[in-house]
């Protein structure tokens, strides 16, 4: 890797730049992760629990597009990152306390299930990291 | 799950790789020889574990889980150190280290996920619910 010619900044600001590279990066690893898993669990045993694998995908779908939201530039694609992660949020918070409540009915184990405990509660923190990420990187008009 | 010598050496290689990735990223360096060949490492390493379990197979050592998800993990694992090698260098600076750094802690994740394929979990089937708490796609 050659030295460009002109200086970059140290420090670049802006959503996709900086620590939000890091926060891509890790949305990207669940959004492989939990889209494999998701296939997994409906392409070999869906009859055995369909909601919770309905669910899987479904969390899978919100990584996906949580990822690609925040990883392109522009107004619309912040807003549309806010909703998905916000969802995600949702998601995580309701399904991690049904999983708590009512263990029978979530015995398939998705991403969110019991906070995300599986996945050391990253996704927990995910969506709260990635709500101040996009707060703090608001587009002032 | 089985502790073998594949799972603690790619354990050591992706931790160490994160490790020095982290630490350089904390010196708010940027991507360099050292952290460079930190990635290098891990590839490598899942090469040689690509080409150690095929050689494992063709000598009849038995793979208990799904051969498919097996080698699914292998080939994913193998495209991380190269896609985080990508997105790292795409804008260079002592973030990209995170990036870099975040590679090999989740190869050892997937790891563990793989010698649970290779060697079967060992649980009964009352324990189903259990397990599926442990194996949470990539998750151990």
């Amino acid at each position: 890797m050659s030295t460009p010619t002109t200086a970059p900044m140290e420090t670049p600001k802006g959503r996709t730049s900086g620590p939000g590279r890091l926060l891509i990066t890790v949305y990207a690893v669940f959004a492989i992760s939990a889209t494999a898993r998701a296939l997994l669990q409906i392409g070999t045993k869906f009859n055995e629990a369909p909601v919770a694998y309905s669910l899987s995908a479904f969390a899978a779908l919100v990584y996906i597009l949580a990822t690609i939201s925040l990883a392109k530039p522009g107004a619309q694609w912040a807003k549309i990152a806010t909703v998905a992660i916000c969802i995600e949020l949702v998601g995580v918070l309701v399904v991690g306390i049904l999983s708590l409540t009512d263990p029978a009915a979530f015995a398939h184990a998705s991403v969110w299930s019991k906070f995300g405990q599986g996945y050391g509660y990253i996704p927990l923190l995910l969506p709260i990291i990635g709500l101040i990420w996009l707060y703090r990187h608001r587009e002032v008009k | 799950m089985t502790l073998d010598a594949w799972f603690i050496i790619g354990a050591i290689v992706g931790i160490a790789s994160t490790f020095v990735c982290v630490v350089a990223a904390v010196m708010k360096k940027k991507p360099n020889d050292i952290t460079l060949l930190a990635l290098a490492a891990v590839e490598l390493f899942i090469i040689a574990y690509a080409i150690g379990s095929l050689v494992r197979l063709l000598n009849g050592v038995p793979l208990v889980g799904e051969p498919w998800e097996f080698w699914g993990y292998i080939f994913t694992a193998a495209a991380l150190p190269v896609a985080g090698f990508y997105w790292a260098m795409m804008e260079r600076t002592h973030w990209s280290n995170y990036v870099m750094g975040a590679v090999g802690i989740t190869v050892v994740v997937m790891m563990a996920r793989m010698a649970q394929i290779w060697y079967g979990t060992g649980l009964s089937a009352q324990a189903v619910p259990a397990l599926e708490t442990l194996r949470l796609g990539l998750g151990s």
